[in-house]
C-alpha cells in the first residue's frame, strides 16, 4: 500500500497546524461560526445531535495493522470504546471533545492518516473496489489511480469551494464493486483494441434526494491525461453548478440540465487547452505510485481448507472469496452481528483484526462500502487460524452478502440531518430474519436503510431499500424495491405508502418468503424480482396492513 | 436557473483613482464568462474579481481562465468576502493581491500565505506540483532525494530504490559480515532477485564463506554477483602474499576497489549497509550520497546497534559465526581483529593503523593516497 514520503508527511502536518490555528481564531472571534463551519467540515469535524463527530479518511478503503491499532487507541482514549465504519469506507467517532481533535489528528498523522476532505463542498475521499489488487476478475488495480486522484484533489486551489460535495470512485475489475454509476465521477478501467488500459469516464451519478445514474462522457481516457481531464470536468462544474439551491447543487443536476453531450462539449473545450500542459502525468510518477501496490505471492499454494466443523464451513461458504493468486483467499469480516449496529466495531475488536492482518494477512485490511472489513490476502493454510481469531473476537459472523448483512446510516440516533432512526430498524430486521432462518435461505440479497433522503445508507441501490421519513412528527418507513449497486446499477422504486417502524421487519420477512416460494432454481432475489415484477412482493409487504 | 448565459456584469472603476500610469481597472464578478470579459480586460492595468461569499469558489476558476485562456498578464486582485485561509488558493490560481472586506487581519493573511510548503497541483507562485518535484533527478538534486527519504524507514527506502527510483539499475553491496543479514533480509522481502555484490578477496574467513551460503539459501537470494581480484594482477602485485602487510591500501585496491570498478558501470546506484554508529568518517553519513559520480544509498544510516539487534531477533535471523568470538565488523582475516576494549564497532579493522576504510566507499583521490 502507499507509503508517505516526507512531502506527504509535511502536507498533513501543515494541515494540522492550520486547523489548530483555525480553532484558535474561532475562539477569539477572528473567524465567525459561518466561516469556521466549512473549514472544520473540510477536516472531518461535524457538529452532530449530541456531540462533535470526527470522520477519519481511509483512502480507497486500504489500511494496515498499525493504522487499525491507532484507530483502536483513539476509540479507547478519546471516544467510548468504539468506532463506526461508513459506506464511504471512512471511520467515524461519535463522541470526541473538540479540544482533543488536534491531538487525535497528530496521532493519525503518525501513522499516515488524516481527516482531510472527509466532508465539505470539496472533492471527498476517493473510493475503489474493496477487493482491488486481490480480485480474480481484475483488469488492473485501481488504487494507484485513486492515490493519484487523492493527492491531486487534496487542498486543490481551484476546487475547494465547489457548489457541493464531489465524490470520485475508481473500479479496475469487470464487476463494478465501487459504484461507478452512482458517483459524481466514476472511472472504470478498460482496455482498448490496442491492448492499453485507460478509463471510461462516467459523470453525474449520485443518490440523495434526486438519485441519478451516471452517463458515459468519455469511452477511453488515456491514463496520463487523467488529471487534466478531471480538472476540466471540475472547472465546468465549479463555474456552472447551481449555487442558489442546496438541493440542486450536485453535478448530476448540471449534467441533466445541460445534457451529457453539452456538458461533455464544455469539458472538451476546457480540456483542449490544458491536456498537454503541466497536468500530464509523468510516467515516472505513475511508476512510483504503482510500485506501492504489490500483489503478494503464495509461496507454495495450498487448497482452501475442507472442514467438518459446521460453523467454520458456513463461514467459509459465505465470507471467503477467490483470489487472483493461486493459494490465497480474500476473507470478509462482517461487522453485522445479528441484532447489532451495522459498521460498529469496538477497540478490542479493532486490535484483534490488526493482529490477524499482521500475522496472516500481509499486513493489509480493507474497509468496504457495505460497512464490513476484508483481509484481502490470506494464505489458504492460514484461513482456519484467522477464523479462530475472529471467533475469539466475536467477529466470525457468517453473513457476508446475506439479508442480515444490512447497510444502515447512523440515522436519528446520531445525525442532525436525519428524520428517522435507522439503526434500531436494522437491528430488528436482522434479528427477525435470523430467527426465521430467512437470512441463510434467501441467499444474496441487499437491504439498505436510510434515516433521511440524503441516502448515506445507499437505500436507492439496495434490492430492498428502507427510507425513514418524518410525517407530522411520526417516523414512517418507505420501502423501495429493485435497486442495484454495480455494473447492473439501478435506482429502486418506491412501492407505496410508508410503514410504521415496528411493521418493517415482518414486511421484509414476508417479501423474502414470497421470493422463496416463487423463485426458479438458483435464482437470486433480484433476478426473481426482475422476472416477475414487484406486484407479488408489494402484496406481501402490505399483507398485514 | 443556470448561470451559463447570465450576462457578464462588469464595472469600470474610476480610472482617475489610479495614480500610476492612469490605466484602466476592470472589476468582474466571480461568475463572469472569461470569453465575454476578454475584450473588456484588454489593456487594463488591473482586473479585480469580486467574491460575493468566501465559499463561492467561481472566482478561482475565472482567475485560472483569465491567466490560462485569455492570456491576461496584468495585475489580478481578489476583492470581497474572503478569509485568510484562502490566501494560498488565491496566489496559486493567479491572483497578485487581495482586498478582503474584513480588515485588520493582516497577520493572519501573512501567515496563511506560507502555510503549506508544497502543493500537489501545478499553480502560480513558483509551485512545482509534487508529482513532478519528486522526480527531479538526483543528479540535479540530491537534496530532494534525501528530503524525500528523510522520514522513511529503511524498508521503504529500499522499496523505493529497487521498485521505483533505479528500477533494474541498482544492486546491494554486502560483505556478509556481522550485520549483513538485516539489509539482505529487507531486500529479500522486496525482490530476492536484486543483485547482491559480494567481494571475494581471497582472504575471507572460512566462516564468512559459510555464512554467505547459509544466508543466500535461507533468504532465497537468487542473484549473487561474486567478484574476485584479477588473477594476473594478483600474481604480479602480490606474488609473495604479503601485500596486505607491506601496503594495505594497495591490497584493498587490488582485491576490492578494482574488481568493483570493473562492474560498477552496470548500476546507477549501489546500496550499502553503512551506519552512522560505526563511527569515524561514517558519523556524518547521509542516506543518499554521490561517490565518484555514482549514487550510494545507505538506508540503514540512522540505525543504531539496538535497532539492528531488535531486527535480528524479530525475524530470527542467523548470526555470523564470528560474532560470538567478539568480531563486530568483519573483513579479510589478514586485517580483522575482534572489537577492542573501549573501541568502536570497527576498531578491529586494520588494527594499529590509521586506515579505517578499504576504499570502495571513498572518493577515488582519497583512496589513492
Amino acid at each position: 500500500m502507499y507509503k508517505y514520503d516526507s512531502y506527504d508527511h509535511a502536507m498533513v502536518a501543515d494541515r494540522i497546524a492550520e486547523f489548530r490555528d483555525q480553532v484558535e481564531r474561532r475562539l477569539d472571534g477572528r473567524l465567525t461560526e459561518d466561516q469556521f463551519k466549512p473549514l472544520r467540515l473540510m477536516n472531518g469535524v461535524y457538529l452532530q445531535l449530541h456531540a462533535y463527530m470526527l470522520r477519519v479518511a481511509i483512502p480507497y478503503g486500504t489500511f494496515n495493522s498499525a493504522q487499525m491499532r491507532t484507530l483502536a487507541g483513539i476509540a479507547r482514549d478519546y471516544d467510548r470504546g468504539y468506532g463506526h465504519f461508513t459506506t464511504r469506507t471512512n471511520i467515524q467517532y461519535n463522541w470526541p471533545a473538540l479540544v482533543d481533535i488536534p491531538d487525535i489528528l497528530d496521532r493519525l498523522a503518525a501513522v499516515e492518516m488524516h481527516a482531510i476532505q472527509t466532508s465539505g463542498n470539496c472533492i471527498r475521499n476517493v473510493t475503489a473496489d474493496p477487493f482491488a489488487g486481490a480480485a480474480a476478475d481484475e483488469l488492473e488495480d485501481g488504487r494507484p489511480w485513486a492515490e493519484i486522484v487523492r493527492q491531486w484533489s487534496s487542498f486543490h486551489p481551484e476546487f475547494t469551494f465547489l457548489p457541493r460535495k464531489f465524490k470520485i470512485a475508481v473500479n479496475g475489475a469487470k464487476a463494478d464493486r465501487a459504484g461507478i454509476r452512482v458517483h459524481d465521477i466514476g472511472l472504470q478501467i478498460v482496455r482498448n483494441e490496442a491492448g492499453t488500459t485507460g478509463f471510461e469516464v462516467w459523470v453525474g451519478g449520485g443518490q440523495g434526494r434526486t438519485p441519478r445514474l451516471a452517463q458515459l462522457i468519455n469511452p477511453f481516457l488515456a491514463p496520463e491525461d487523467l488529471l487534466s481531464y478531471l480538472t476540466a470536468c471540475l472547472r465546468v462544474y465549479n463555474q456552472h453548478g447551481r449555487r442558489d439551491n442546496l438541493y440542486k447543487a450536485r453535478i448530476k443536476i448540471l449534467v441533466e440540465a445541460l445534457g451529457a453531450e453539452e456538458y461533455s462539449r464544455q469539458v472538451e473545450d476546457e480540456w483542449a487547452v490544458i491536456r498537454d500542459g503541466e497536468l500530464k502525468l509523468p510516467a515516472e510518477e505513475i511508476a512510483r505510485i504503482r510500485s506501492f501496490f504489490d500483489q503478494p505471492k503464495a509461496v507454495e499454494p495450498t487448497p482452501v481448507p475442507v472442514t467438518e466443523n459446521r460453523a467454520f464451513a458456513r463461514w467459509l461458504d459465505r465470507n471467503r472469496r477467490d483470489h487472483a493468486v493461486d493459494g490465497l483467499s480474500s476473507l470478509v469480516i462482517s461487522l453485522k452481528p445479528i441484532g447489532g449496529t451495522p459498521g460498529d466495531i469496538t477497540d478490542t475488536q479493532m486490535d484483534a483484526v490488526a493482529d490477524l492482518a499482521e500475522r496472516f494477512g500481509f499486513d493489509e485490511i480493507r474497509a468496504t462500502p457495505d460497512q464490513n472489513l476484508i483481509l484481502p490476502h490470506v494464505r489458504n493454510e492460514d484461513i482456519e487460524a484467522v477464523w479462530n481469531g475472529l471467533v475469539d473476537a466475536g467477529l466470525a459472523v457468517a453473513n457476508a452478502g446475506l439479508a442480515t448483512d444490512i447497510v444502515a446510516c447512523p440515522g436519528l440516533d446520531y445525525c442532525n440531518l436525519a428524520n428517522a432512526r435507522s439503526i434500531p430498524i436494522a437491528q430488528a430486521i436482522s434479528s427477525l430474519l435470523e430467527e426465521k432462518g430467512l437470512s441463510e435461505k434467501a441467499g444474496d440479497v441487499t437491504i439498505k436503510i436510510d434515516g433521511c433522503i440524503n441516502a448515506c445508507g445507499h437505500h436507492h441501490v439496495a434490492h430492498i431499500g428502507v427510507l425513514g421519513v418524518d410525517k407530522r412528527g411520526e417516523e414512517f418507513y418507505q420501502i423501495t424495491l429493485g435497486g442495484a449497486f454495480g455494473a447492473d446499477a439501478a435506482i429502486g422504486s418506491i412501492i407505496g405508502k410508508g410503514l410504521a417502524g415496528e411493521d418493517v421487519p415482518a414486511a421484509i420477512a414476508r417479501a423474502l418468503e414470497t421470493y422463496l416460494d416463487i423463485r426458479a432454481d438458483n435464482e437470486r432475489f433480484i433476478d426473481t424480482l426482475r422476472r416477475v415484477g414487484s406486484d407479488a412482493f408489494k402484496e406481501a409487504i402490505y399483507a398485514d396492513a | 436557473m443556470l448561470t451559463l448565459d447570465r450576462k457578464t456584469e462588469t464595472r469600470n472603476v474610476a480610472d482617475a483613482q489610479l495614480a500610476a500610469g492612469g490605466g484602466r481597472i476592470v472589476e468582474l464578478d466571480g461568475d463572469a464568462d472569461w470569453r465575454e470579459a476578454e475584450a473588456e480586460i484588454a489593456g487594463a492595468v488591473r482586473v479585480d474579481i469580486r467574491f460575493p461569499k468566501f465559499n463561492d469558489g467561481r472566482g478561482f476558476s475565472l482567475a485560472t481562465q483569465l491567466r490560462e485562456r485569455a492570456g491576461y498578464t496584468g495585475k489580478l486582485r481578489a476583492v470581497g468576502d474572503l478569509i485568510p485561509d484562502q490566501a494560498q488558493h488565491l496566489i496559486r490560481v493567479g491572483f497578485d493581491d487581495v482586498d478582503p472586506d474584513r480588515k485588520g487581519l493582516e497577520a493572519d493573511w501573512a501567515r496563511a500565505r506560507t502555510r503549506f510548503a508544497h502543493a500537489y497541483q501545478p499553480g502560480r507562485g513558483n509551485v512545482t506540483p509534487l508529482f513532478r518535484h519528486r522526480h527531479k533527478r538526483p543528479e540535479d538534486d540530491l537534496a530532494a532525494l534525501n528530503a524525500r527519504y528523510r522520514d522513511m524507514t529503511p524498508q521503504d527506502i529500499l522499496r523505493d530504490a529497487i521498485r521505483n527510483e533505479w528500477v533494474g539499475k541498482v544492486a546491494i553491496m554486502s560483505s556478509f559480515g556481522a550485520e549483513a543479514a538485516v539489509g539482505l533480509h529487507m531486500i529479500a522481502q522486496i525482490d530476492p532477485a536484486t543483485p547482491v555484490i559480494f567481494l571475494d578477496t581471497g582472504r575471507l574467513f572460512a566462516q564468512t564463506e559459510q555464512y554467505q551460503r547459509q544466508l543466500t539459501e535461507q533468504l532465497g537470494l537468487s542473484n549473487i554477483r561474486l567478484l574476485k581480484p584479477d588473477a594476473e594482477e594478483v600474481a604480479s602485485e602480490d606474488s609473495d602474499d604479503r601485500l596486505w602487510r607491506r601496503d594495505p591500501d594497495a591490497c584493498c585496491a587490488l582485491r576490492k576497489v578494482r574488481p568493483l570498478d570493473e562492474i560498477i558501470g552496470d548500476y546507477d546506484a549501489l546500496i550499502t549497509g553503512r551506519k552512522r554508529f560505526h563511527g569515524g568518517g561514517r558519523m556524518s553519513l547521509p542516506v543518499v550520497e554521490r561517490i565518484n559520480g555514482r549514487i550510494r544509498v545507505n538506508p540503514l544510516a540512522n540505525w543504531d546497534a539496538a535497532a539492528i539487534e531488535d531486527y535480528f531477533q524479530r525475524f530470527d535471523l542467523p548470526r555470523h559465526p564470528l560474532t560470538d568470538m567478539g568480531y563486530a565488523s568483519i573483513g579479510c582475516w589478514t586485517c580483522t581483529a575482534p572489537v577492542q576494549a573501549d573501541g568502536d564497532i570497527r576498531s578491529g579493522r586494520w588494527l594499529g593503523q590509521s586506515k579505517t576504510e578499504c576504499g570502495i566507499h571513498t572518493p577515488a583521490q582519497v583512496a589513492a593516497e
